[in-house]
């Protein structure tokens, strides 16, 4: 199907005047990497088609709230953003509540376990720097994810969180270097991994 | 600028987020320290291993899916103004019957049920069917003690 060559705007302004349908373009348009962003925060492809799909119910839901001289880009990646920590810090307090309950009470309450891979993903889980990513803290993985994955700039990604540029720097900065020294540790045969922190 | 302020700048020198002068003082250093060399290209290999993980693979009923979890879901806006037309309506009927109770209170008190005899006022006669009985055979008496 042949998208219509229509702004993000006019595509806004044609839903909010009951043209509902219109919204699947904003859809098309942005799915795909909605779906990416979600997948590298939570290092689970599966879950994220399942939280971009209700990412994309709550930016439906939310498009009165859209103010057309801001960037369309900044405020659905920050509906994703939120949705996506609010799904981690679920994640967090289910698995420390089940540690706490007795199943696991040896190992660090606050550390994730790896998420179930597909077949088809296990090649992915291979990649040592995968793994490492969902250590990094939310903050770090956040702006490093905007960064290199969505190719934002430092501007845009203070668009999405608030944040001011040179916090941003310094998050992406750290997590660049905080990288760098697992992969250094997994090649030289160490611990592969650094502790996670919880923020 | 020492090596310590190179490093503080190199990852966003590599983003290419940094300004024209600052740009020009970090490739000058760089040309001349291979430390500081070794520390950027280091970086710049993060940067290519998180790149060679592949997006998700495109679902192409996505979109479809998404169109009929909408549903009827209205905007928000349009579920705030619910809410209140709700929250109104429950509003009103609850002040209606209030007003219902208190109107037919004031009736009740302003005219008093009429008290026809003795046991009536102080019995109800249907509850207490055998001091009924009794208060008519009392009647009884006062009529035999008439005649």
């Amino acid at each position: 199907m042949e998208e219509p060559r229509l702004s993000d705007d006019e595509i806004v302004a044609s839903v909010l005047q009951g043209n509902r349908r219109d919204f699947e373009v904003l859809v098309r348009r942005y799915s795909g990497r909605i779906i990416h962003f979600v997948a590298r925060m939570t290092a689970d492809n599966d879950e994220a088609r399942s939280i971009a799909q209700d990412v994309f119910l709550k930016i439906y839901e939310n498009l009165p709230y859209y103010r057309s001289e801001n960037n369309f880009s900044a405020f659905i990646f920050r509906i994703a953003r939120n949705m996506t920590l609010n799904w981690l810090n679920r994640q967090k307090r289910t698995i420390f509540i089940s540690r706490l309950l007795g199943r696991d009470l040896g190992r660090d309450p606050f550390r994730l376990d790896p998420p179930r891979l597909s077949p088809q993903e296990q090649g992915e889980r291979e990649t040592l720097v995968t793994d490492q990513l969902r250590r990094l803290p939310e903050e770090q993985r956040l702006a490093l994810v905007l960064k290199v994955y969505l190719e934002f700039s430092y501007l845009q990604i203070r668009d999405v969180t608030g944040w001011s540029v040179p916090k941003i720097e310094t998050l992406i900065s750290r997590a660049k270097s905080r990288l760098k020294k697992c992969i250094l540790l997994q090649e030289s045969g160490g611990e592969d991994v650094l502790p996670a922190r919880k923020k | 600028m020492n090596c310590q302020q190179i490093a503080r700048m190199l990852s966003a020198s590599q983003d290419g987020e940094l300004t024209p002068d600052l740009e020009l003082e970090v490739r000058q250093h760089l040309r001349g320290c291979a430390v500081c060399r070794e520390e950027g290209n280091r970086l710049q290999q993060v940067v290519r291993r998180l790149r060679l993980v592949p997006p998700p693979a495109i679902d192409p009923f996505f979109p479809a899916r998404v169109m009929a979890g909408l549903g009827t879901r209205p905007l928000a806006a349009r579920r705030l103004a619910q809410a209140v037309a709700y929250a109104l309506a429950f509003f009103l009927i609850f002040a209606a019957g209030f007003a219902l109770q208190t109107g037919s209170g004031r009736r009740a008190t302003a005219v008093p049920a009429a008290a026809a005899t003795y046991s009536s006022v102080l019995l109800e006669p249907q509850d207490f069917g055998l001091l009924s009985v009794h208060d008519d055979t009392l009647g009884l008496f006062a009529e035999a003690g008439r005649e």
